[in-house]
């Protein structure tokens, strides 16, 4: 029960490596505020994550004890997602966590200089500026407890480049700045803030996980043909579980980890190894 | 969200926090601290949407309720599931976070159809009663509510409080809570609030040695408002139990203000109701929270004749410790009983904080067993036998010898025989006043060697100091090289040089037992005149057994002979040296004086064992930092006053103590020379520790309160010591003798009252807390203000003297002396007065300034008001001064001593001290003036006489001009 009686805050919860996070968090104890869009974008080329898929990971924390806040925002808008913090405070009187998880992996697929304007800030709007107005919600809270855990889920793509994903990319780039900058801000404050690099990540149907799908989608390929080009570039026999990236989610919101701050750590079977 | 972007922003520019109270939870800003919480079980079936409605027709009857929040938790277990009771206890756990919303409902509502009600809030918009009226409200709307009109708010408060003298907290570890039980305990109906407040204020007065227990006292219960104010209880020793009860009786309703800042410690007083569960706060409102509830004969029908009393301490481990706060319970528990029991017309005083059984656990904390056999034996018969195993090693140096240790047995046993010749018998004292150099050690052990105690003496003592010393040590012989050594009937002054003594070969041994006095060394004393102080042989033997082992002292050892023999310090180094089979660099005088032709012998001649007071490192320190010659310096051994940690930070980087171990020692010259040890790493300079270590192997520490009693730990009193440094008596002074090293009768041993504050740690550590009475330590020289008080009131032309410590504190160089006279007659000028006290007293003893006043301020008792002495005048500079110079001298001199002296002005009358005119000298060699040697800084103290003195040598193209040393 690493966090228990903690409150912790996830955004894309609906699904994937967020409800992977939030699931993980009820069971070691803690009280959730899942937050979600909860409904498609224009410029994303795929569905996001739902109503019902953000209940079903309310119904999954409940089942574990956890007392459970839903919220949905976008978190490209900043009185959304000021609004979503104000009633976990108000429900929770604390938060002890973020796990800054909302992304979006496409539009992609195209050289650098064919992305649209809209394409383009949508993908730095989602990816950088969403973690950028939760850290800016959430700092407050944590500065006046003296105390907090920021996880940053950025990706394999915030350490080294891919072909036809420069707006993806460049954003999970940004995001490991931020968070490096950010944990010196925060560090004299016994705030911490740190970065999650996940690998290629399977699309596990336990969490409605499809983000291998939408990188095949994005290159034109089939899903077994992108997840052998995956296998490939690891160094382990399997790709990367939601769950694996959760476990590490979880130590960096707990207090098992209480010295680590402004680290980046890949959670990507070898990957970054090579 | 109540906490605006301002105010993050301003905590992110505070500079770092860490090592200060607040530093991990901004206690002031924490709603937990100011929040409250009830459970209340709701009739079956109760809904959500009826409590909605309900609190909206509250929230319209009593806009203040406006922003109140309703959740409603549908669980799927039962009421009385374990996933039940943690979403009630985390629910009524939860703060909520001030404005907008004062309070915060939550209904649990369970499978098996019951529901909880739980109701937090924020005491300023809710007290006790509130709550509970809203609480029964919200399923029955027609229920009255009386909401507080200015209700108690300690958490706009955000001061930090006064340290806890006894907490021995961590300040690493603030913002880490802890709790311990104090007790519960059956309490007659009705008595339970008194009894509880009386058991705090006694155990309170009794840690904090006050006669009026002060605290903050928070009450609150269903049928009334909060209160918040403070209380004084009168809880000593004097004090009739029955008055304290009385008193405490009538806290809760009477009393005080509320108190401006948070305390340290409050109290918080609540009634319980049966059926609901309270919690009276979420997160302790004061750093040390002492959280009575009490339970009533009940509204159910219960017919209790007895309530009961329960309490619990919480704390911040930066304010305390876990193991103080567990023995605070179990003395609060303990008195509680006491109280309650106790008989009519029992005094305070009567009820027993430690029992004999602690006693004796805090005793054994404080003593470290002697490991192995104690070497029982004379001084010379030990270094007989060092001598004998490495007879060709070097083992004592100055600048101009170095003897082997055959050399030295021999040198010295021709002095011993000398002795004789000139009639010293064993048992006898002989006076040593020497220059520092090989002859001083030479002739110590000779004396020793004679079978008689050498009575040490600075050879820059003003005469009357030193032929006081030598009539009251009885000495008939002094050994002395100075022509001028005072004449004194029936005492021969006889130069070493005259010591020659035609036998050669070694002398017997005088035999004689380790129970004889090795040396008498004379330290300042209250009356007007220092004490001698006489210390055993055996004394030395084990201070060395105490610590070779530890400290790994041995043949490959260079120790270096910093201070005066007529500091004990010297003993440690001559004898820890000597008798080890290390090497003696013996410092001159002028060279201890300059930390760069200090820094310059220790690189020189490899020292590797250096002891220091903190005041003499710290400008050694400076010196090392600017340069790069390495130095094999392994241990440093700090004594003589207490050591601030920080000033080791940027040593540490130079020289990690993995490779240069420091060790701070506590001593007296009573206990011979060290009682405790404590090594020194960069992480206690975090922590800003103040400890001074465990007793060494064969000592042992305690502290007592006034009675000799044993103080629990962390309580501060006076630090007795014990065991085999303790000292045999002071020379001639049998009454002092009988109030210092007294029989302990809690040990039943011989021990020492050092007179000094501390308090005992639970692993056994001390902590030094300065000196109980008017004792001073200025630049490491330990100071009696009442014997320069004695002094100055001897002259005929005083009538009335104050002596206080004035200055900067923080800095050893700007603390000072300053004395208030009262003349007795007009014409009387400080300068005579200042005379005439320095032929008595030694240079460091002289006052710094002297402040003529027609009367001094007095206390109600009669006692000298220091508070109220006006500050110090200072020397007013000629009227030279204030003028722009073009003398590089004097802008110097100026920089130096922070005043717009004149050139004609004397560097020691216009604040200059020996630390000052280190700096002065180190600042000249900066300004790019030629070296100008301490001594001569001495002999030329005005800026004139210095640059007259270095255009002299620069006309002569004397380069160096340093008389020799």
């Amino acid at each position: 029960m690493g966090l228990r009686d903690k409150t912790v805050v996830i955004t894309g919860a609906a699904r994937g490596i967020g409800r992977a996070c939030a699931v993980r968090a009820a069971e070691e104890g803690a009280d959730v505020v899942l937050i979600d869009i909860g409904g498609d974008v224009p410029e994303v080329p795929y569905a996001l994550g739902s109503a019902s898929q953000l209940e079903q990971t309310a119904r999954l924390c409940r089942k574990n004890g956890a007392s459970v806040l839903v919220a949905t925002a976008d978190v490209r808008s900043r009185a959304a997602v000021t609004a979503a913090v104000t009633a976990a405070v108000d429900r929770f009187g604390r938060i002890d966590a973020l796990i800054n998880n909302a992304g979006v992996g496409a539009p992609s697929g195209k050289a650098t200089h064919d992305f649209t304007e809209e394409e383009w800030r949508v993908m730095l709007d989602v990816n950088l500026s969403g973690p950028w107005h939760l850290i800016s919600a959430v700092a407050p809270v944590m500065v006046a407890q003296r105390a907090g855990s920021i996880v940053n889920v950025a990706s394999t793509a915030g350490l080294v480049g891919y072909r036809h994903f420069a707006g993806y990319v460049a954003s999970k780039h940004g995001l490991v700045g931020l968070t490096k900058a950010a944990a010196l801000d925060y560090a004299p404050l016994n705030i911490r803030v740190n970065a999650l690099c996940p690998g290629p990540v399977r699309d596990d149907p336990a969490v409605d996980g499809q983000m291998t799908a939408v990188v095949a989608d994005a290159l034109g390929i089939g899903y077994e043909e992108q997840e052998a080009v995956y296998l490939e570039s690891v160094a382990t026999d399997s790709l990367v579980d939601p769950a694996d990236v959760a476990g590490a989610a979880i130590w960096l919101a707990g207090d098992d980890s209480l010295k680590v701050t402004g680290t980046v750590i890949p959670v990507d079977a070898g990957f970054s190894a090579r | 969200m109540s906490v605006s972007s301002e105010v993050a922003a301003e905590a992110l520019a505070a500079p770092h926090p860490s090592g200060r109270f607040f530093a991990r939870s901004e206690f002031g800003s924490d709603p937990a601290r100011a929040c409250h919480s009830l459970i209340r079980r709701l009739p079956a079936g109760t809904d959500a949407a009826a409590l909605r409605d309900n609190l909206a027709a509250l929230m319209e009857r009593h806009p203040a309720l406006h922003g109140t929040l309703l959740f409603h938790e549908a669980l799927d277990v039962d009421a009385g599931d374990r996933a039940a009771h943690r979403h009630r206890s985390r629910e009524s756990g939860r703060a909520v976070n001030g404005a907008p919303a004062p309070a915060r409902a939550v209904l649990l509502s369970y499978a098996d159809g019951a529901a909880d009600l739980v109701l937090v809030a924020h005491r300023r918009a809710m007290d006790r009663r509130a709550l509970d009226q809203l609480a029964t409200a919200l399923t029955d709307p027609a229920h009255p509510v009386t909401l507080p009109e200015a209700a108690a708010d300690w958490s706009a408060q955000h001061d930090g409080p006064p340290e806890l003298a006894w907490g021995l907290g961590d300040p690493a570890r603030a913002g880490r809570a802890g709790t311990a039980v104090l007790t519960s305990t059956a309490v007659s109906d009705g008595t339970a609030p008194a009894v509880a407040l009386a058991a705090t204020a006694l155990v309170l007065a009794r840690y904090g040695a006050t006669e009026h227990a002060e605290f903050a006292l928070i009450t609150g219960g269903p049928a009334a408002g909060d209160t918040h104010r403070s209380v004084a209880l009168p809880a000593g020793e004097a004090a009739l139990a029955a008055d304290l009860l009385d008193a405490a009786a009538h806290a809760g309703a009477t009393g005080g203000e509320a108190p401006s800042g948070i305390p340290a410690v409050g109290v918080l007083l609540t009634e319980k109701r049966d059926g609901d569960v309270y919690r009276p706060v979420l997160a302790p409102p004061f750093p040390v929270t002492v959280a009575w509830q009490y339970g009533t004969d009940g509204t159910d029908g219960t017919d209790g004749t007895d309530g009961t009393l329960s309490g619990v301490l919480h704390y911040d481990e930066g304010v305390l410790d876990p193991v103080i706060a567990g023995q605070f319970a179990g003395h609060v528990a303990r008195v509680v009983d006491a109280l309650v029991q106790a008989p009519a017309g029992a005094r305070v005083g009567d009820i027993e904080l430690v029992d004999a059984e602690e006693a004796a656990a805090v005793i054994a904390a404080g003593r470290t067993p002697a490991e192995g056999d104690a070497v029982i034996a004379p001084v010379h018969e030990l270094f007989r036998k060092v001598a004998a195993g490495r007879p060709d090693a070097p083992a004592l140096s100055d600048p101009e010898h170095t003897l082997s240790y055959a050399e030295l047995d021999a040198r010295s046993d021709a002095v011993a025989g000398a002795l004789r010749d000139h009639g010293v018998a064993p048992g006898d004292r002989v006076g040593v006043c020497l220059d520092r150099t090989a002859e001083l050690v030479i002739s110590l052990l000779g004396v020793v060697k004679a079978g008689a105690a050498y009575v040490p003496m600075d050879v820059t003592y003003p005469a009357e100091r030193l032929l006081h010393t030598v009539s009251d040590s009885g000495a008939r012989l002094v050994l002395s090289s100075a022509e001028d050594f005072p004449a004194a009937d029936g005492v021969t002054v006889v130069h070493p040089s005259e010591l020659s003594r035609t036998a050669d070969g070694p002398i017997a041994d005088p035999g004689g037992s380790a129970d004889d006095i090795a040396y008498v060394i004379y330290t300042s004393g209250s009356t007007g005149r220092p004490k001698g102080v006489a210390v055993p042989h055996r004394n030395v033997g084990a201070l060395l057994a105490a610590t070779t082992a530890d400290l790994g002292l041995g043949p490959e050892d260079t120790w270096a002979l910093f201070h005066s023999s007529a500091f004990d310090f010297s003993v440690w180094e001559i004898w820890g040296a000597l008798l080890t089979g290390g090497h003696l660099v013996v410092v001159p005088y002028f060279v201890s004086r300059s930390p760069e032709d200090f820094h310059d012998l220790l690189v020189r001649h490899r020292v590797t064992v250096l002891s220091q007071t903190p005041s003499a490192f710290a400008m050694l320190k400076e010196v090392d930092l600017r340069r790069t010659a390495d130095l094999a310096v392994r241990l440093v051994v700090f004594g003589g006053e207490p050591l601030d940690v920080r000033m080791l930070q940027d040593w540490f980087r130079g020289h990690p103590h993995t490779r240069c171990r420091v060790v701070n020692m506590y001593g007296i010259t009573e206990t011979t020379v060290h009682v405790t040890s404590q090594t020194v790493t960069p992480q206690d300079i975090g922590a800003g520790s103040r400890s001074v270590g465990r007793a060494l192997p064969g000592w042992s520490v305690s502290v007592r309160d006034t009675a000799g009693g044993v103080q629990p730990f962390g309580v501060p009193g006076e630090i007795y010591v014990g065991g085999a440094g303790v000292a045999s008596h002071y020379l001639n002074q049998e009454e002092l003798t009988a109030a210092r090293f007294v029989h302990d009768p809690v040990t039943g041993e011989r021990v020492y009252r050092s007179g000094d504050l501390g308090r005992l740690r639970p692993d056994g550590r001390l902590d030094h807390l300065g000196r109980i009475d008017g004792q001073v330590k200025v630049r490491g020289f330990r100071i009696e203000l009442g014997e320069i008080r004695s002094v100055l009131l001897e002259d005929q032309n005083v009538t009335a003297a104050a002596v206080v410590l004035g200055g900067d504190a923080d800095d050893a160089a700007q603390v000072r002396l300053d004395a208030y006279v009262v003349p007795r007659y007009e014409a009387v000028s400080v300068a005579e007065i200042r005379e005439r006290a320095a032929r008595y007293l030694p240079d460091y003893m002289v006052p710094a300034t002297f402040t003529l006043l027609s009367e001094l301020p007095l206390t109600v008792n009669g006692k000298v008001d220091t508070s109220g002495l006006e500050p110090a005048a200072e020397a007013t500079p000629a009227e030279a001064a204030g003028r722009p110079t073009d003398d590089p001298v004097l802008r110097v001199w100026r920089e130096v001593l922070g005043k717009d002296v004149g050139p004609d002005d004397d560097f020691f009358v216009f604040g200059g001290n020996s630390l000052l005119a280190v700096r002065l000298s180190g600042a000249l060699r900066r300004a790019g003036l030629p070296p100008v040697s301490l001594r001569e800084l001495y002999v030329y103290p005005t800026a004139a006489e210095v640059s007259a003195l270095l255009a002299a040598r620069e006309a002569t193209e004397d380069p160096g001009g340093h008389p020799a040393t």
